[in-house]
């Protein structure tokens, strides 16, 4: 069965999401400037990048709807 | 870098980020299961609200994490900073108050250098953010050579010190009958002004003699 262009986006989402949130989980034990800058601006960023694609997915496909 | 034995609140944040990305893991690998009702409801709580209270968790617990000594001392231009803190000389007014306990010791860079005002804190961090950037992409500056952005505002010291009986009596300070009142008011620096003006003084550390605290202390 072919994945539909929402499953794609979803796929997409959760991919940004899993990997900003390993970086996080990285940086959590570290009481480093190096672990604190690499959380804020590379963990958050992912995670928050994938949130919005998901939210997106969502409205575009209502949209199309 | 710093590797201590996580504590009880960064296992439990990073066991949730954990289960967070598994689940946004699996919804990733198999997203046909948003296709019925249950899968639909997975997928939001796995992409969007577990992740979302993994990250804002993590924020709160990297900013409270960022207030500790063993933090701002972990970047090696600092060392000498550190090391000011167990000079054995009462004149050193960093030291005297770590010693003394009179800051937090585990957060004693973070209670003076940060401005009490409503956005003092996140001055405080952002000032912090940038000088990372400096260490990993500037030129670092030798730690005798290192100064404060603006003049240090007695606010930071009186946050404290006002209203406390061995300040307001120290015959120090009434000197001149204005004394106190020009310091509340910032117009005489209580660092600056001939007065409590040996701080950090990095530059002549190799000449002093250090405190160790005995028993276990930190």
């Amino acid at each position: 069965m072919t994945a539909t262009l929402m499953e794609r986006r979803i796929r997409w989402s959760g991919l940004l999401i899993v990997v900003g949130l390993l970086l996080q989980m990285l940086t959590l034990p570290l009481t480093h400037p190096l672990a604190f800058v690499g959380f804020l601006f590379l963990g958050c960023p992912l995670v928050a990048a994938g949130m919005l694609f998901f939210l997106y997915s969502l409205v575009a496909h209502d949209t199309a709807h | 870098m710093c590797l201590p034995l996580m504590n009880n609140t960064s296992l439990l944040l990073t066991l949730f980020a954990a289960i967070a990305a598994a689940l946004a893991l699996l919804t990733a690998l198999r997203p046909e299961l948003t296709r019925v009702r249950g899968g639909k409801i997975l997928a939001f709580m796995a992409l969007c609200i577990l992740p979302a209270l993994a990250m804002w968790a993590g924020v709160n617990e990297h900013l409270e994490r960022s207030t500790s000594t063993q933090f701002c001392l972990s970047c090696h231009v600092m060392a000498d900073f550190g090391e000011s803190l167990h000079v054995d000389d009462k004149s050193y007014i960093p030291a005297v108050h770590f010693q003394n306990h009179f800051v937090p010791p585990d957060h004693a860079c973070f209670t003076c250098h940060t401005d009490y005002t409503l956005f003092g804190d996140y001055k405080a961090k952002w000032r912090g953010v940038h000088h990372v950037l400096v260490q990993y992409l500037g030129k670092i500056p030798k730690p005798e050579e290192i100064k404060l952005y603006t003049a240090y505002n007695n606010r930071e010291c009186l946050h404290c010190h006002a209203g406390m009986r061995k300040y307001e009596e120290a015959s120090s300070h009434h000197k001149n009958p204005e004394m106190l009142s020009q310091a509340a008011t910032n117009q005489l620096s209580c660092i600056s002004s001939g007065c409590h003006d040996t701080v950090h003084d990095v530059a002549t550390l190799k000449d002093v003699t250090f405190w160790t605290p005995k028993g276990n202390g930190k």
